[in-house]
């Protein structure tokens, strides 16, 4: 059997059994997430997955099974996922949620959490509709786009990666379900980063979108994605020497635990450290009814929440009875000071 | 003249942003010093600066800390409310007016003592002269009523914390406005306070200061906090007392503080630390509690733990958010969709303020549900005498799991699995790797697998409600003081232990001996039940409209014992007054004695 870099099969990062639609995008996903759990060598115990609510949201059943994980709230997961980290700063936080989940009800917690600079892997499982009720249009849904037995949508979407950049976040991707290798990599490089981590992954809806005129199947998208780089994900644990050099130009950027992701360039060369470049990547994707997919933005320099609150090198859920309560001295001395 | 000694009430009468809060509070303080039993209300409004704010100061050896039926002293410098003051009064009251404020007090059955307040404080500094001049009244009061002098000065030491620019500038107004009274009037007021012997363990201090210290003390490892008039100060007290409090070797924190963005992140913060195995928690008021309600409800359904704070205003929605009110009892009894029930500590003192601050994290814990605490806006920003707190008991992390080898001992462990018969569960924590499992607000079975399978949804609603119940004689009980007739009982709650003691005293001196029953948290003990059913008549005494917790009695107690029980419900926002509720008890009484 084969055995990752902690000795670990692969079964150990498995799930249960899907219950989602026969090819929907989203269990791709899954697949993706735990083959970068796996190859990367985390341990399945020191991860936690979370969730919002929303078919993306009842993925995290389906991997990580030696994972504790918490399926919260309908666009509350961030919220969630804010109160854990602190409690535990050392976990693996890995956190699915929806574009219904995250860009309209949850779009406020989406927000603060980019903004608070939380450590975390966010993934967003973006189909442009809500999939549970049964079909109706999210928030992301581009405008010209038009879903099996409606109208066309007329509002401009709200781009999640957009909105990350022009909000600080460290870490800002797009892939697609069904470009497995990129997804993989990236999916690996955000599970090596420290601090915010989105990685918004257009995964088409099976059901109620995945007609020819929706901007979301699988076959606009396979047809329209501009991608950015090719990818090469170089694990921490190996010597880089191994690692075949290629013949094109590239661009190394070492992450947080020390792996690298090798951008070989494809196209134009974008430099995933200017913010300005990236918006007007997408800006461009927008206009052309196109996809741009790939590393948009990174930057390793700002600190992460639970850096910035100051906390006690051990997790706050460890610390002993002595370490939280103050003594009885203490007491005394407070209550003299109130009463001087 | 007859001196009326420690036996009456001020009402000072200022615009909010005029630096009159530390007038008031230096004038609190020195007779607290002075060992004079005393209480202060603060009514503000919802304002930064220029409007109308009455501060009132009960003075009573009998220790009553309800303002009084009327006003003895009135100070006047807030032109807006002038008029009005000046009718309210009843005649023979003092009244200490500013005369800069040109406006007349036109009323010969008053005692008047106008001082150019304003003119005094700008010969001092021109600048600062609207500020100052409420030092003038505290000068004026002092001089009136015989304040010590050398305590007086103690408190503005206090008041402004050493800075010796500011002490030595509202110290001289004080001076001249003492000096004024003493030139310019003969001695015409009776009001007088004589010292009485101070105990040593006493000092002043809010509601909201000691829920913030007994949190700490009660280890809270995270709050999440979304910024709310009447709770801000709790959020506020814990960030100011962390790092003397909460520092490790290292000089690192053992809390962590997250301002949100709104009250649902917090309660999502709060469910997620529980969760994570931390002690988390939250202080909000009414409005933050409508939005906290879907967390709410996923904390009682998947069994995490975590506190919840509300100090009550005046609602419904914004309704009157600077004054007090027992508004959301049944709200945060049943809060959630769905069947819930919630514990609830209920303070009545700076004491138990202390107590249930700590005891609410063990409760938590033992439980793995949300406990709320409830306060109110009079309880947690008015300023109380308080003798000390008592250390907390052990520290109770409730069941977890922290090996295989308890897991292993258990045999059959499902997170959801009633093992002890108590219908509280086991369960392990994220990082742990024991028996990871997907908590989640949906159905689910012994194990946490999703199900929604009726007889499992059935058992598991049944099991919830039955550790709930468990916790009613575990909870802090009901505190009885029982008349031997046990003809009338009053049962009431929280700040109402303020005013209460004034309220038996009115209705004795009209014959009327009723026994008190003050409770103390839900869901009811049964001790509750006995006191109900030892008395003839029972009234549920609270600050609401609609008799919340009589509401709630009605259900609970046996169907026999209903007939028995009337409510006695009121709320204007402003803190209780003995007479205006003891006057709606006999009323019932009346109405409802054969």
């Amino acid at each position: 059997m084969k055995l990752n870099i902690i000795d670990l099969p692969k079964d150990d990062y498995k799930g249960g059994p899907s219950s989602l639609c026969p090819g929907c995008g989203h269990d791709q996903i899954s697949n993706v997430v735990i083959n970068a759990a796996w190859e990367n060598g985390i341990e399945p115990d020191r991860i936690a997955k979370m969730s919002g609510i929303g078919c993306s949201s009842k993925t995290p059943a389906y991997f990580l099974g030696k994972s504790h994980g918490f399926n919260t709230l309908h666009g509350r997961m961030p919220s969630v996922t804010t109160g854990a980290n602190v409690t535990n700063k050392d976990l693996h936080f890995i956190a699915v949620s929806g574009d219904g989940d995250t860009a309209s009800i949850g779009i406020g917690q989406f927000v603060h959490a980019i903004r608070r600079n939380l450590n975390m892997v966010y993934i967003i499982e973006n189909n442009g509709v809500y999939g549970l009720t049964k079909g109706q249009y999210s928030a992301t849904v581009e405008k010209g786009s038009q879903k099996r037995k409606a109208k066309m949508n007329e509002s401009p979407p709200i781009d999640l990666c957009a909105m990350a950049i022009n909000l600080g976040c460290t870490f800002v991707a797009r892939s697609f379900s069904g470009s497995k290798k990129q997804l993989t990599s990236l999916m690996k490089a955000a599970m090596s980063h420290r601090g915010t981590a989105i990685i918004d992954v257009i995964s088409p809806c099976v059901t109620f979108n995945n007609n020819d005129e929706s901007f979301r199947s699988y076959g606009y998208v396979k047809d329209n994605q501009t991608e950015l780089h090719s990818y090469d994900f170089i694990p921490k644990f190996k010597p880089i020497t191994e690692v075949e050099v290629p013949e094109g130009e590239y661009r190394d950027i070492t992450l947080f635990d020390g792996s690298i992701l090798r951008l070989e360039t494809i196209g134009s060369d974008h430099d995933p450290s200017d913010a300005v470049n990236a918006l007007s990547h997408i800006h461009h994707a927008e206009q052309e009814q196109k996809h741009v997919t790939g590393l948009l933005y990174h930057n390793p320099v700002p600190k992460t929440l639970d850096e910035m609150l100051n906390l006690s090198n051990t997790p706050l859920a460890e610390l002993s009875d002595d370490m939280i309560r103050p003594s009885e001295e203490n007491l005394e001395a407070l209550l003299s000071e109130l009463r001087s | 003249m007859e001196p009326i000694i420690n036996d009456f009430t001020f009402n000072i009468a200022t615009a909010n942003g005029t630096g009159s809060q530390s007038a008031n509070l230096i004038l609190l303080q020195t007779m607290f010093e002075m060992g004079v039993p005393v209480s202060g209300k603060n009514l503000f409004p919802s304002n930064i600066s220029g409007l109308p704010t009455w501060y009132i100061i009960r003075v009573s050896d009998d220790g009553y800390q309800a303002p009084g039926d009327r006003t003895h002293i009135q100070v006047l410098m807030n032109k807006v409310t002038w008029e009005k003051d000046v009718a309210a009064l009843e005649a023979g009251t003092i009244v200490i007016y500013n005369t800069d404020v040109k406006m007349p007090v036109e009323r010969d059955d008053l005692v008047l003592y106008p001082i150019p307040m304003t003119k005094i404080a700008r010969g001092l500094n021109p600048k600062l002269a609207r500020m100052i001049s409420n030092m003038v009244y505290v000068g004026v009061i002092a001089e009136i009523i015989g304040l010590d002098q050398s305590v007086l000065e103690t408190a503005i030491i206090k008041q402004f914390d050493g800075k010796t620019k500011a002490i030595e500038l509202n110290s001289t107004a004080i001076t001249l406005g003492r000096e004024y009274v003493a030139e310019n009037f003969e001695e015409m007021c009776p009001y007088v306070i004589e010292s009485r012997e101070k105990d040593p363990d006493a000092f002043i201090i809010d509601g909201n200061k000691a829920v913030a210290l007994g949190s700490i003390f009660g280890g809270v490892t995270m709050l999440s906090w979304y910024p709310i008039t009447p709770s801000t100060s709790i959020a506020e007290d814990i960030i100011s007392y962390l790092p003397s409090l909460r520092t490790d070797e290292d000089g690192n924190l053992t809390c962590a503080v997250i301002q949100t963005e709104d009250e649902l992140a917090a309660a999502g913060m709060v469910v997620g630390a529980g969760w994570a195995g931390g002690r988390a928690m939250t202080c909000t008021s009414g409005p933050g509690i409508s939005l906290m309600s879907e967390f709410v409800g996923l904390a009682y359904f998947s069994e995490v733990p975590g506190v919840i704070w509300d100090v009550n205003r005046a609602g419904p929605s914004t309704g009157l958010p600077t004054r007090t009110q027992q508004g959301d009892l049944s709200m945060l009894f049943e809060l959630g969709h769905g069947d819930t029930k919630h514990i609830v500590l209920i303070p009545g003192n700076m004491a138990e303020c202390f107590e249930f601050g700590w005891r609410a994290f063990d409760l938590a814990e033992r439980y793995q549900t949300i406990v709320f605490g409830f306060s109110d806006l009079d309880l947690g920003m008015n300023r109380w005498v308080c003798k000390g707190f008592d250390y907390p008991e052990k520290v109770d992390r409730g069941k977890v799991l922290h090996s295989q080898s308890e897991i292993d001992a258990i045999g059959n462990f499902g997170r959801y699995r009633d093992i002890d018969g108590d219908g509280i569960c086991y369960r392990t924590l994220p990082g742990s790797g024991l028996e990871p499992i997907l908590y989640r607000g949906t159905g689910r079975d012994e194990d946490g697998a999703y199900s929604e399978n009726p007889e499992v949804y059935v058992a598991n609603m049944e099991r919830l409600k039955r550790k709930i119940n468990g916790a009613r004689t575990v909870l802090p009980q009901p505190i009885l003081r029982e008349e031997p007739e046990k003809q009338v009982g009053i049962i009431y709650y929280g700040s109402m232990e303020n005013t209460i003691q004034e309220i038996d005293d009115v209705l004795e001196s009209t014959g009327l001996k009723v026994s008190q029953c003050r409770i103390r948290s839900l869901p009811i003990s049964p001790v509750v039940e006995e006191f109900v059913a030892s008395h003839e008549q029972i009234i549920v005494l609270e600050v609401n409209r609609d008799g919340q917790l009589y509401g709630i009695l009605r259900k609970e107690l046996p169907i026999n014992l209903v007939p028995r029980v009337h409510s006695v419900a009121y709320s204007d926002g402003l803190p209780t007054r003995a007479r205006k509720y003891a006057d709606m008890i006999r009323e019932k009484l009346l109405e409802v004695m054969p």
